[in-house]
């Protein structure tokens, strides 16, 4: 810092760049290293964007993207003018906001009560049968679900038939506002225990000592899991939360494709759905770019406004 | 010694990308340095890479014994891919979008979509030049391989096979034998017999034998299926020809979304009535298509409303399982005694759908005299009978098959079909049932003689009680009906991503919605219900679906009629 304070303002500019390449030469080993990674996020998350021009265009897949006919706005001016696009927005947001929601409690409580088990091997078991289902594919799982919910012999209205809680079976499937409750249900049973791992790794790094302490302060269970256990994976869970808010958007769409039915189509139809359906599968690629555009803008948008909140919160921020 | 360990590990990272880079771009020039110039082309081993829109789970690559025989004969193999749990629009549609085809596609109502990427090439020079079984197979008929009024190339040709002369009745309304025996045989001609006998039998009988629960009706309405189980029949009920979603006013060639019809909407009635008493199986249009098979396969279904091709496995393994009075007879329903099914009205030799060849083919002209391989009378004989002393045999100068044979042919058509190839590779263009080869035998083992031969104990029975030889002499003969000029509207395919084309796409969103719900809703909703459809339609713009569709119609009546 010294000889910087010494020399004239542009002596110390010169010097700080010099400064600069020698640091730089200095670390060159590192630069090469992180090369390669760098060439490829920009090959396959930059270069892609160049086709964002087609949906400003009427794409069409024989010609060259010189010679398409040019639309300017068209496409976003359709887009947002169709009442689809809104039932389709609202049930993309609301399910992955249901998804988000209980898709972090859950597994959070499922890992504090997991880290404070005793056994080992008890506890080992029940964390590799409750990831296990993250493995089994869409299709099976809404297999599964029609076979649970079924009215011809489905166990879950059986049960509820036994319980005499309902006297005739309920059409799970046929009920539209069912529906955003069975995709976060059965998403949950599938992602909990994968989604509890990285919680279950941050608690392990949770210095002993301080539960020591605290043992000697005289706190119980549940004040240390309170005052230790919860702080001590903040970090972690709100990078991860703000990381999937960016994803809320694109939650894809094989649940909601296999699940849904013609009668729960008002709320079945997310995001992606819509695409595929009114851009790819009907060759209007650009329609579909517009889409897929009008889609990232809403992610990023959604990312800055929730990091905004953690930093007026917390004081700190993640990106 | 740190500093070089670092250098070599950046090294090492560095090299690993050039020669994963290295790598692709030797691959590429691989690729394009393969076309086999050796002269001994027509037997020299190629493998011919083939998308079906169709899936089709018994395909092998070629490894059944028909499938052999041919790869012996030809020296080409097939590898096929197929949608699986896709649709097939859905895997055509994406390649399109990454422009790589395979050599041969099958790509049903796709082609259009490829035909506008320029992904098909045209197949007259070839035929012209390496194709005179193919050329001697249409006949008369190659006028209808055009491709429009601007563009007379052939990019498709046809599967629809050539001169089919209908034997066999596999739509319309089914009941299980066991229905038919107990009632006695009653006369099954309008909606209202159809559901007096399902009503009678399951007051009596609330459980099959082995104790599950009677379906009475189930509908296979969860997936695309909807068209083929639900809103089809209410065309053919009510005495229209089956034109896809279009009804066609046969003098005029306007078309209509074909729910536009009033008479539909009584059909459809029904079907909310058959709701409400309890007949309808509930799940009907939520259930996947695996559940409906797996309930017609376990036998407790009393009656369908679907074409047998669509639970053809479960019937076989209802047979196999000695289940026969559990399958099924077919009937033609019509929604009261005014109406005739026009299933069978001709629509003259349906071009449409095929098989095409792309831009990315190596070698085309090995493709098509593949083809016309399979279109030759000893191609077209061993795809539909097998081959000879082995599947069939000539006896008297008359081809038939073994009693071993035919016997497996019936009982387990799955593994028949699956060991053996027959009636696996009718993917290029085909004589239909009832044509005759020079020997004068007939092309496919379908003839009234061999149909009779497969009937079980329970079909023979229901036949004889009806006083028929087949259920098609239950449907009003074909000579009753003028041939229709526009073949069927099904095989007319708009323009895709045309504005006629998006609405299309959003009225069968609501087509979908609407019916399920009218079907579903209690019987005084209906018309309400029913009223918002007709307001929906009108304001996604049907009036110029129906105005872009009739354009289309009369261009085909032009195109195949001038």
């Amino acid at each position: 810092m010294k000889p910087l304070t010494e020399g004239t303002l542009e002596a110390g500019s010169t010097l700080k760049r010099n400064r600069f390449w020698f640091k730089a030469y200095q670390q060159r080993y590192l630069y090469m290293m992180s090369l390669p990674f760098v060439i490829w996020i920009f090959i396959f998350s930059y270069v892609p964007i160049w086709g964002w021009i087609t949906a400003f265009q009427n794409y069409k897949p024989k010609d060259s993207i010189f010679d398409q006919k040019w639309v300017g706005f068209d496409n976003f001016i359709e887009l947002f003018q169709d009442e689809r696009f809104y039932i389709v927005l609202r049930n993309t947001l609301a399910m992955s906001t249901m998804g988000l929601l209980v898709g972090f409690t859950v597994p959070v409580i499922f890992a504090l009560l997991l880290n404070e088990m005793r056994g080992q091997f008890f506890k080992r078991s029940v964390q590799t049968i409750s990831y296990l289902p993250h493995f089994v594919s869409w299709v099976v799982v809404a297999g599964l679900v029609y076979k649970m919910l079924s009215t011809d012999g489905g166990a879950v209205n059986q049960l509820l038939m036994w319980l005499n809680i309902i006297d005739q079976p309920i059409q799970f499937m046929a009920k539209g506002n069912l529906f955003w409750g069975i995709v976060t249900a059965s998403d949950l049973w599938k992602e909990m225990g994968w989604s509890s791992i990285i919680f279950l790794a941050a608690m392990a790094g949770i210095d002993p000592e301080l539960y020591e302490a605290s043992t000697v302060d005289g706190a119980g269970r549940f004040r240390k899991m309170w005052h230790i256990t919860l702080p001590g994976i903040r970090t972690t869970f709100m990078v991860l939360f703000i990381l999937s808010i960016g994803h809320l958007i694109s939650i894809g769409f094989e649940k909601q494709f296999l699940l849904g039915n013609p009668l729960v189509a008002d709320y079945s139809e997310v995001f992606d759905l819509y695409a595929l359906k009114y851009g790819i599968q009907m060759s209007r690629y650009s329609y579909g770019t517009a889409i897929g555009i009008v889609n990232s803008v809403v992610s990023i948008l959604l990312v800055f406004i929730a990091n905004g909140i953690y930093k007026r919160v917390t004081k700190e921020t993640v990106i | 010694m740190k500093a070089s360990q670092k250098k070599a590990a950046s090294l090492l990272m560095i090299g690993t990308l050039l020669v994963a880079a290295g790598c692709s771009d030797r691959l590429e020039s691989d690729r394009s340095s393969s076309p086999d110039e050796s002269p001994e082309k027509a037997i020299a081993p190629m493998t011919i890479t083939f998308a079906s829109g169709d899936n089709n789970p018994l395909w092998d690559d070629m490894q059944s014994e028909v499938g052999k025989f041919i790869t012996e004969k030809t020296g080409i193999s097939i590898k096929a891919q197929f949608p699986g749990n896709n649709t097939d629009t859905d895997m055509f549609a994406l390649m399109v979008a990454s422009n790589e085809y395979p050599d041969m596609v099958s790509a049903k109502v796709s082609v259009g979509k490829l035909k506008d990427a320029g992904a098909l090439i045209d197949l007259t020079p070839l035929i012209d030049a390496h194709a005179p079984n193919i050329k001697k197979l249409y006949g008369e008929y190659m006028k209808r391989l055009r491709w429009s009024n601007d563009d007379h190339g052939i990019y498709v040709l046809p599967t629809a096979p050539v001169n089919q002369t209908y034997f066999k009745a596999g739509s319309g309304f089914e009941l299980q034998h066991a229905v038919l025996k107990e009632l006695g045989y009653p006369q099954i001609k309008t909606v209202k017999d159809f559901e007096h006998a399902l009503k009678t039998y399951y007051n009596k009988h609330k459980t099959t034998a082995d104790g599950q629960p009677i379906i009475p009706l189930s509908l296979n309405g969860g997936e695309w299926q909807f068209l083929i189980s639900v809103t089809n029949p209410a065309v053919a009920a009510t005495g229209a020809s089956d034109d896809g979603e279009f009804y066609i006013d046969p003098d005029t060639y306007e078309a209509k979304l074909h729910y536009l019809r009033p008479e539909e909407k009584e059909y459809f009635r029904w079907l909310n009535h058959m709701h409400d008493i309890g007949l309808l199986d509930p799940e009907s249009f939520v259930q996947k298509v695996g559940q409906y098979r797996a309930k017609i396969a376990s036998g407790r279904v009393l009656g369908l409303i679907d074409a047998d091709w669509d639970f053809a496995g479960e019937v076989a393994a209802l047979k196999k399982e000695g289940k026969i009075d559990q399958t099924y007879a077919h009937f033609p329903v019509t929604l009261n005694e005014s109406f005739k099914r026009h299933d069978f009205q001709s629509t003259g030799y349906l071009a449409g759908i095929g098989i095409s060849i792309t831009k990315s083919a190596k070698d085309p002209v090995r493709v098509i005299q593949f083809l016309d391989y399979l279109a030759s009378d000893e191609g077209q004989i061993l795809i539909n009978w097998g081959i000879e002393g082995k599947h069939y045999k000539v006896e008297n100068g008359k081809r038939v098959i073994p009693e071993d044979i035919s016997k497996m042919k019936v009982k387990d058509n799955w593994n028949f079909r699956k060991t053996t190839g027959v009636d696996m590779y009718r993917f290029g263009p085909s004589y239909g049932d009832g044509v005759k080869d020079p020997t004068g035998n007939y092309y496919t083992p379908v003839f009234p003689e061999q149909i009779e031969k497969e009937y079980t104990q329970a079909d023979r029975e229901t036949l004889a009680a009806y006083k028929v030889k087949s259920y098609k002499d239950l449907w009003p003969s074909e000579k009753q009906f003028p041939v229709k000029p526009w073949g069927s509207a099904w095989t007319i395919n708009m323009e895709t991503g045309s504005e006629a084309n998006v609405i299309f796409q959003q009225c069968q969103a609501i087509v979908k919605k609407r019916i399920t719900q009218a079907i579903l809703s209690k019987p005084e909703q209906f018309d309400a219900i029913w009223d918002d459809f007709m307001k929906e339609l009108e304001k996604a713009g049907v009036e110029k679906l129906n105005e872009a569709y009739t354009k289309l119609v009369k261009d085909r009546v032009k195109l195949w009629n001038e």
